[in-house]
């Protein structure tokens, strides 16, 4: 009961905050209860309504993890998580969620049609409006023609395209994507980035996992950086990537001869644009920084100060 | 037929069978509850154990209270679905071989073809629809698991109540449609099977004279088909009967006259009906006229018919009541199963020799004797009729009333004697009934059917149960043992008993361990074991063993018990008072197994 009157009281003041998590861990154990492997370290999160959070790490990281526990799909060892303000294994939460796992884990006996019909079902949805809803994104994900086909028939990408289509079908607030360039060619990597950020630009929250850097680089608004399941970053990624105490000078029109004295003469040879400011490095070699600063120095947060002169 | 066991009213059974499944459902969940605090006690402390218990059986009962219809008719839509992908129907193909085997070696001459063949048919049926929807059952959930289409599921608002209720409707939909496929094959099989004709030939009759050489009547014998022929007795106008053989008769009308006479045959009359008894109770009295609860054991190990001995004043007495002229307009219709133990050879073809006589409890008045020939495996019938007469002090014969003289509110006393010296009849209280009405073989016949949908029903919860927590194969070993354990549930509690009070003329052998040893021995299971130190172990250790297994027969279904096969099988209405038990009884087990497997994916990490 007490635990029922905690979740109402955080429902009240959810306004911002879809997704807290405090101090969530995760230990697989084996069936004598003998401590397997840690999957997740206490795990301190807050994600915020409409915005594009994404969960980075190598494989085994935690950060699928970290979405089941959210989804309610495994049970914390300690720590709690919340999901709209209600606890992660209430299933009343999921009237609100879309989740698209890595592999589009679908019935494959049925049809993209009878598919949807059958998750629109699950949230309890009348007739006319999962017929609606089924319409318009069996449309929206390109499948208009192939609707009536089983989905053992589907390649990988069309497969991934049906499972986007399942996990938008109650129109939700929260999208959880677990790799969703997974399987899908330039096109649809395209497609499905710009699907995200249309999300976004609905309201929506979207937290994705991805080993795809150049896609979270190019769509996500914070990330997490997990390693060993334990956080190791977590920030905005302008902030994350631009690299502080170095200056950086862009400009062009500049001569050859005019290069070596650029420092002194810029201003007297008349340079247009001078751009002055903070380099910015990639999404891929941060996270390969984070990655080996951690197995140097492993159970300690990555330090900004490191970057910084790196 | 064989009744082990009075039907009681359902109305009468009902609460006292509401209570016991209540304790016993408390109980268990009393049991699963100390385990899982044991289990999240060693986790998680014994306190955060007790507060996630107490969390797990609120959120499991919110759950169920908050299932939705659409969502689990969704969930039973998907599972038929699945069913029909995995090639649910070439079941039915499977029974179509079997009734052509059927057609090929089910003997049609045997005693009784209709019992055969029914029983045949609804067994098979039986069989195959509970493999299946077992098979589908156990298989399904953890397939999910492993492809992990589970996962798109349990992240939608769906109660895992729902996702157990609805693999139990869909797999029982399936159950249903094959259920329902192969009844009425079945049905059409055993009708067409069973039904069958003779001739009679005029060479084949032959003209009953009196002593005036007038012609009384005809006799002869039909012709031999399907195995059998029938002798036939046809009174002066050429009516008559071909008597009782095979389980049946048939009505034979002569047409025309001398040699020129032809014989109308009609269909078999006897073979698939329903018949309404009324059964009485049975007491007997021994052989000095002694009332006693038992007959006498004839050595037979099986005690369900007592035997009377004959040439002696030991009789069985069965007490009708509710027996009234508008239920018995043109008399009593009694029908009789005698069994017959012989001491000596006697006139082996000609049966055993006794009478019946009717006794009003109230003034002891007592009907003329009736002599019966006790046939073996036939049903005798004896039609007393309204006009009868009772034999006074002085050997007169005096004309009574049957409903006036002989029945006291609607009571009256059959006594069956047996009157060849060292020879003995055997019965049970449902060998004797009054004929009270006839039931619809057809509408019989579904009713068994419904026994069968309630078996499958009964296995396939028990699977979808077991799939929540366990692999396919491990859920179907288990399933198979509840099943097994349940079947045997009465050979178990006799065992636990003759174990716990050392009396081994229960069940004579022993406990599992015991039984090992004097099989591994070639110990006779009669033969008292010497009570050495390892002996007295052995049997401490059975009566552990025992324990669990004696508590789980007192839950676990016995599917046989909830089958009438052998209603319909020997001829007899299903009453509705034990359909309704038994449709109570399934709808307890399901909705037990329904919670139970919804507690047990409630409590699993689907995605570990």
């Amino acid at each position: 009961m007490v635990k029922t009157g905690a979740a109402t009281s955080r429902g009240a003041a959810e306004t911002d905050v879809v997704v807290e998590t405090r101090n969530l861990s995760k230990t697989y154990r084996d069936f004598w209860g003998r401590r397997k492997k840690v999957a997740l370290k206490p795990l301190d999160l807050e994600i915020r309504r409409g915005e594009i959070f994404g969960l980075l790490g190598p494989n085994g990281s935690g950060k699928t993890t970290t979405m089941k526990l959210l989804l309610g799909l495994i049970f914390p060892t300690s720590g709690e998580a919340f999901v709209f303000g209600r606890e992660a294994t209430d299933v009343t939460k999921n009237e609100r969620i879309g989740y698209l796992p890595e592999e589009s884990y679908l019935y494959k006996f049925l049809d993209a049609e009878e598919t949807l019909d059958f998750y629109g079902r699950l949230f309890d949805m009348p007739a006319d409006e999962r017929r609606r809803r089924a319409a318009a994104l069996i449309e929206m994900v390109g499948l208009t023609r192939d609707r009536k086909r089983q989905l053992r028939e589907y390649s990988k990408g069309m497969t991934r395209r049906i499972g986007v289509a399942q996990a938008l079908i109650n129109d939700p607030e929260l999208v959880l994507l677990d790799e969703p360039t997974s399987g899908l060619d330039p096109i649809g990597t395209r497609e499905m980035k710009d699907l995200i950020v249309d999300l976004k630009a609905r309201g929506k929250t979207v937290i994705m996992c991805s080993h795809l850097l150049a896609d979270v680089e190019d769509v996500c608004d914070r990330i997490a950086v997990l390693h060993q399941g334990e956080l190791k970053e977590l920030g905005r990624v302008d902030d994350l990537l631009r690299v502080t105490g170095v200056t950086q000078i862009r400009a062009n029109g500049l001569s050859a001869a005019a290069q070596d004295e650029i420092r002194s003469v810029l201003a007297r040879h008349g340079a247009a644009d001078v751009e002055i400011g903070n380099p910015r490095t990639t999404l891929e070699d941060l996270f390969l920084e984070v990655v080996r600063d951690s197995q140097a120095r492993p159970g300690r947060r990555a330090r900004a100060s490191d970057r910084e002169t790196g | 037929m064989v009744l082990e066991e009075e039907i009681p009213r359902f109305a009468a059974w009902i609460g006292p069978a509401v209570i016991r499944y209540l304790f016993a459902g408390g109980l268990v969940a009393l049991f699963a509850a100390a385990i899982a605090w044991c289990v999240q006690a060693v986790l998680h402390g014994p306190l955060a154990a007790g507060d996630r218990v107490y969390r797990g059986i609120l959120a499991g009962f919110a759950d169920l209270a908050g299932m939705s219809p659409r969502r689990v008719w969704a969930l039973a839509r998907l599972a038929v679905q699945e069913s029909l992908r995995r090639n649910v129907l070439v079941v039915l193909a499977v029974f179509a071989v079997l009734l052509l085997f059927a057609g090929w070696f089910l003997d049609p001459g045997s005693v009784n073809p209709g019992k055969l063949y029914l029983g045949f048919i609804l067994g098979a049926s039986n069989l195959l629809v509970c493999c299946v929807t077992l098979l589908l059952a156990v298989f399904s959930l953890p397939a999910d698991m492993k492809s992990r289409a589970i996962q798109t599921v349990t992240t939608k608002p769906v109660r895992t109540s729902e996702i157990v209720l609805g693999r139990i409707l869909g797999f029982a939909g399936v159950g249903t449609a094959l259920v329902a496929l192969m009844g009425l094959a079945g049905w059409a099989f055993v009708v067409r099977s069973v039904a069958h004709s003779h001739d009679v030939a005029a060479d084949d009759m032959v003209e009953v004279t009196d002593e005036s050489g007038a012609v009384t009547g005809f006799t002869g014998r039909t012709s031999l088909d399907r195995g059998h022929r029938h002798r036939v007795t046809l009174d002066a106008n050429g009516q008559g009967v071909a008597e009782t053989g095979q389980g049946h008769r048939h009505s034979i009308t002569r047409v025309g006259e001398g040699t020129k006479a032809t014989y109308d045959v009609g269909p078999a009359d006897g073979l698939l009906e329903a018949r309404r008894p009324l059964r009485g109770s049975l007491r007997f009295l021994d052989r000095d006229g002694r009332p006693s609860t038992k007959g006498i054991s004839v050595g037979a190990e099986w005690s369900y018919r007592q035997y009377i001995e004959g040439g002696t004043p030991a009789a069985a007495i069965w007490t009708f009541t509710g027996v009234t002229p508008e239920a018995f307009s043109d008399g009593l219709p009694l029908e009789m199963i005698v069994r017959v133990f012989r001491t000596h050879k006697g006139r082996i073809e000609e049966g055993i020799h006794g009478t019946v006589q009717l006794r009003n409890p109230a003034t002891n008045l007592r009907s003329e004797a009736f002599p019966i020939v006790a046939k073996e495996f036939t049903i005798d019938t004896l039609l007393v009729p309204r006009r009868l007469g009772t034999v006074l002090a002085d050997g007169e014969v005096k004309e009574i009333d049957l409903f006036t003289d002989l029945i006291a509110d609607g009571q009256v006393e059959v006594w069956l004697q047996c009157l060849e010296p060292g020879q003995y009849y055997g019965v049970a209280q449902a060998d004797f009934y009054l004929r009270a009405g006839e039931g619809s073989f057809a509408f019989n016949y579904a009713k068994s059917c419904l026994g069968i949908w309630f078996a499958m029903l009964v296995v396939t919860a028990l699977g979808v149960m077991f799939s929540t927590f366990l692999a396919g194969p491990v859920a179907l070993l288990a399933a198979l043992s509840v099943v097994l354990i349940g079947q045997f549930r009465e050979f178990i509690a006799r065992l636990f008993e003759s174990q716990v009070t050392g009396d081994a003329t229960i069940v004579p052998g022993g406990g599992p361990i015991e039984s090992l040893y004097r099989i591994a021995t070639q110990t006779s299971i009669t033969l008292e074991l010497d009570p050495t130190p390892a002996v007295q172990a052995m049997k401490a250790f059975d009566t552990v063993l025992l324990a669990p297994m004696r508590l789980a027969a007192g839950i676990f279904p016995s599917l046989s018990a909830l089958g009438t096969g052998t209603f319909v099988a020997e001829g007899f209405e299903i009453p509705f008072d034990l359909l309704a038990a038994h449709a109570a009884e399934t709808a307890g087990f399901v909705l037990a197994f329904l919670i139970a497997g919804a507690f047990f994916l409630k409590a699993r990490e689907v995605a570990s």
